[in-house]
């Protein structure tokens, strides 16, 4: 505790007086940071390059941004929704940069000003242990099975369980949520925060789970199952996007290529995510495997109005 | 002399205003800008005042207000409900192993609010641990208003019991005494005369737990969401983190709650006004305490069931979760080891320089909050002109009005300007000053309440008898308030330790604090992980209180000593 108390002092004293090591782009990053700290690592390792990482939630990410507008301090944003790179490009705030290789990318995860780092989708996580027959489908837990044992993340606060209630929505299944409210799913949080009560058995079912979270979780060795419903589900890209405003746009040009390519990918699979490049092998099923709701979630409307659709199944 | 006292008064006002006006005022002044014009952000005055109407006409602005309103009174009600029988105890009655109930006290005040939540709602929940240890659970009460109240009061009571405790004593059985001669029964000696007595210390800390309370982030938003129980922090949160972000409405959120505070330091100070005694005279008051007689055993009974409830609990939950492998595994034998333990150990993922960076910044913090507060509080009581005493006063109170979560929004506004020469932004330097601005309310309240306590008659003997002012200032003021400074030093740092929320947006980058730590494993790592890191940093946080009691002893020896000159 000395030594550790001594170098908290010591790393205090430096930075006051400046001495802090400089690094040479910052990168602001959404979870997970496993992850962010491998990627910067071996970034930092095959470069030389330093990398000085600011990993919070998108939400925290986006309100450190804006806040720091008259004076930007990122060079690289990672969100884990790609409604902020459509928001961000729309306002002129990013540069445009094609990696080399980004070849394998499929079009749909990439534009001028971004390109995603990985791919998640969304499913349903379900706790063996809970004494539930295991769902296969949406519709399942809303059944009387379920009563009172779902949980789902909040849209208004999880980006990603956004994409699926819009895309249920686009797809006329809408009446589901109806029904889950009427069955007594919580809807409470941000993603761990629907996951944990179904760890400990107090909920059965996450409806609109990320994936690579609880895959996670699983290969920790806790109980818990992960459910793509055959009648489709919605992923949800990470974009990477550099700021216009970089003072060090090769070095962050450098990064992304970093982590498009095969090692940066690699440990983007590591996480159970899906990697952005269809050439690199995943720990999970990937796009090709998983069924997409046919129609886009831009259909059910703005935002404003599927959270409204929403909050009013749910009589929040 | 008078001159000379005049201008050393002078100079420590103009500095102290001068330090407070950095720290504290501009950092809210650019949290009103920022309310006022949407973009001042990118640095731009247009469209003032777009939001106002809309924010201030909403449903939600009335119902989170009165939300705030309500937990804050449920809490300090419920929290001074458990701690002032307590404190009286434990002030005027011989209590077996009074310190050692004092240490277990502490420990609430050291278990992060949203790590102590977390502990109840696994203990609590459907399947928690309650349940599989004894087949029932209390989750219709845990995820209620109740149930929030409870769980705060649980963590808040200690800072009433403390300074309740501390006043008591301090008033000691003489008054009470006086009364007793004249025929008063000893309930009615505690009514009439100590309770008022310690009316101004007790009134301060009431308004401390209201200002924890309503600036509280984690507890409301883990239990609240899950019966729609919005407040304004977490509306405030939802401003900040849900897209699109809105910082005006964050903004016009904190105002409201700033205002929210003000009317009940307001209210306070019209209490501690109207009742300002000098209970520290220059005679001992050091009466001796009583014994508990027959009421030995319902005393010890009552102490160790709030102990087990507030410290025990929490505590064993929060080990529990640390010792599992697995969440889903529950409380089984097979289940349990010390992987996380390890895990930490190793410092692959940067726990103990995470732990390292907090209590070093949680250090440094105390101390200059410390040193801040005295020359605050000496300012206030002591020196100055009318004027500017109320400014430093207002001031330095300001930051109990805001949650941290706006602090670290006005610091990054503030001192991110590129027009700045030097920053402190994105050093460890930004975040000494968000744990000053928002703990300096706790030393200045603390030492204020110490001051008044102190007779003037006591610096008028020591200028009598020639001392200069500072002397008497550092040889009989400092001394007397020396105890009550410590305290809330240890208060600053434990708090500064593991404040979570404006560590998480204000942090340079690449520095972990234990917060942000912790978070960041249940957000998305391990809650295992997370929850071991919290346990150990318990044990520390504990472990230097201990230190610092001990010291307290000494100084208290040396400070009646000095009362007895």
């Amino acid at each position: 505790m000395k030594t550790t108390l001594r170098s908290g002092l010591l790393a205090l004293a430096l930075s006051a007086t400046g001495f802090a090591a400089q690094a040479d782009i910052t990168v602001y990053t959404a979870g997970p940071a496993s992850l962010a700290k491998a990627l910067a690592a071996d970034f930092t390792a095959e470069t030389g390059i330093n990398v000085n990482l600011y990993q919070a939630t998108t939400g925290k990410v986006m309100a450190r941004l804006k806040a720091e507008e008259s004076n930007p301090q990122a060079d690289v944003v990672i969100s884990a929704s790609w409604d902020t790179a459509t928001a961000f490009a729309d306002q002129g705030l990013l540069m445009a940069y094609t990696s080399p290789n980004a070849q394998n990318v499929p079009d749909f995860l990439k534009s001028d000003t971004a390109v995603a780092q990985g791919v998640a989708a969304l499913g349903i996580a379900w706790n063996p242990n809970s004494g539930t027959p295991k769902p296969t489908e949406w519709a399942d837990l809303a059944k009387d099975d379920f009563k009172l044992m779902v949980t789902m993340p909040d849209p208004a606060a999880s980006g990603s369980a956004y994409e699926l209630v819009s895309g249920l929505y686009a797809n006329g299944q809408g009446e589901l949520f109806d029904k889950l409210a009427g069955n007594g799913a919580l809807v409470a949080g941000a993603n761990k925060a629907a996951l944990t009560p179904v760890l400990q058995g107090a909920k059965a079912a996450v409806f609109g789970a990320v994936d690579y979270i609880a895959l996670g979780s699983k290969a920790t060795g806790e109980s818990i199952d992960v459910i793509w419903p055959e009648s489709g589900t919605v992923i949800a890209a990470r974009p990477m996007m550099i700021l216009k405003s970089t003072q060090n746009a090769e070095d962050a040009k450098k990064f992304i290529d970093f982590v498009l390519s095969d090692k940066g990918q690699e440990e983007v699979a590591k996480v159970y995510l899906m990697p952005a490049r269809t050439d690199i092998k995943a720990l999970r099923p990937t796009i090709t495997e998983l069924k997409q709701l046919p129609k886009s979630g831009t259909e059910a409307g703005s935002r404003g109005e599927v959270l409204d659709m929403f909050t009013k199944a749910f009589g929040k | 002399m008078a001159e000379r006292r005049a201008a050393v008064s002078g100079v420590t006002t103009a500095l102290t205003t001068a330090a407070l006006i950095v720290v504290v005022a501009l950092p809210f002044v650019f949290i009103v800008l920022q309310a006022i014009f949407p973009d001042i952000g990118a640095g731009s005055f247009s469209r003032p005042f777009e939001h106002l109407g809309a924010v201030l006409k909403s449903e939600d602005f009335a119902t989170q207000s009165a939300n705030s309103l309500i937990l804050g009174a449920g809490v300090v009600l419920t929290s001074a409900l458990i701690a002032t029988p307590l404190a009286a105890i434990r002030a005027l009655y011989r209590l077996p192993g009074a310190l050692i109930w004092d240490l277990l006290f502490l420990v609430p005040f050291m278990i992060p609010p949203y790590i102590a939540t977390l502990g109840w709602v696994l203990s609590l929940q459907p399947a928690g641990y309650l349940q599989q240890l004894t087949g029932i659970n209390l989750a219709g009460f845990l995820f209620s208003l109740p149930g929030i109240v409870f769980v705060m009061a649980m963590h808040t009571f200690p800072v009433i019991y403390f300074a309740a405790s501390r006043s008591f004593a301090a008033i000691g059985a003489r008054y009470s005494d006086v009364s007793r001669v004249f025929g008063a029964g000893p309930g009615r000696a505690f009514w009439r005369i100590t309770l008022p007595l310690a009316t101004p210390a007790v009134a301060a800390s009431l308004l401390l737990v209201f200002a924890m309370t309503i600036e509280e982030y984690g507890t409301p938003a883990v239990l609240g969401a899950r019966f729609d129980f919005d407040v304004l922090v977490t509306g405030i949160d939802t401003s900040l983190s849900d897209w699109p972000i809105d910082l005006p409405k964050a903004a016009l959120l904190s105002l409201a709650l700033i205002a929210l505070s003000l009317a009940a330091f307001g209210f306070q100070r019209r209490i501690a006004t109207a009742r300002d005694f000098d209970v520290v005279g220059g005679k001992s008051t050091r009466a001796p305490q009583r014994n508990l007689g027959i009421w030995r055993g319902p005393a010890l009974t009552l102490f160790a069931l709030v102990a087990f409830v507030s410290t025990g609990f929490p505590l064993l939950a929060i080990l529990a979760t640390a010792l599992s492998r697995t969440i889903s595994g529950g409380l089984k034998p097979s289940n349990m080891g010390f992987e996380n333990f390890r895990a930490i150990m190793t410092d692959s993922s940067g726990a103990l320089s995470a732990m390292g960076t907090s209590f070093g910044l949680g250090l440094v913090a105390a101390i200059v909050a410390g040193f801040f507060g005295i020359a605050i509080a000496y300012v206030t009581t002591r020196g100055g002109s009318g004027r500017g005493r109320s400014l430093i006063d207002a001031l330095a109170m300001l930051p109990n009005a805001a949650p941290g979560v706006v602090v670290a929004l006005g610091l990054i506004l503030l001192w991110n300007q590129p027009a700045l020469p030097v920053t402190p932004y994105n050093t460890l330097g930004i975040l000494v000053l968000a744990y000053v601005c928002i703990l300096l309310p706790q030393p200045v309240r603390y030492t204020v309440a110490a001051f008044q306590q102190v007779n003037p008659s006591l610096e008028a003997a020591a200028r009598v008898h020639g001392a200069s002012a500072t002397r008497t200032a550092w040889r009989v003021l400092v001394p007397l308030v020396a105890p009550s400074v410590l305290a809330a030093m240890l208060l600053v740092f434990t708090v500064a330790a593991r404040e979570l929320v404006a560590s998480l947006l204000v942090a340079p980058v690449g520095t972990d604090t234990i917060g942000t730590y912790v978070w960041r494993q249940f957000d998305q790592g391990s809650i295992g992980e997370g929850m071991a890191v919290a346990f150990l940093t318990i044990i520390a946080t504990t472990l230097v209180p201990l230190g610092i009691l001990s010291a307290l002893r000494k100084v208290e020896r040396s400070g009646s000593s000095a009362t007895n000159l």
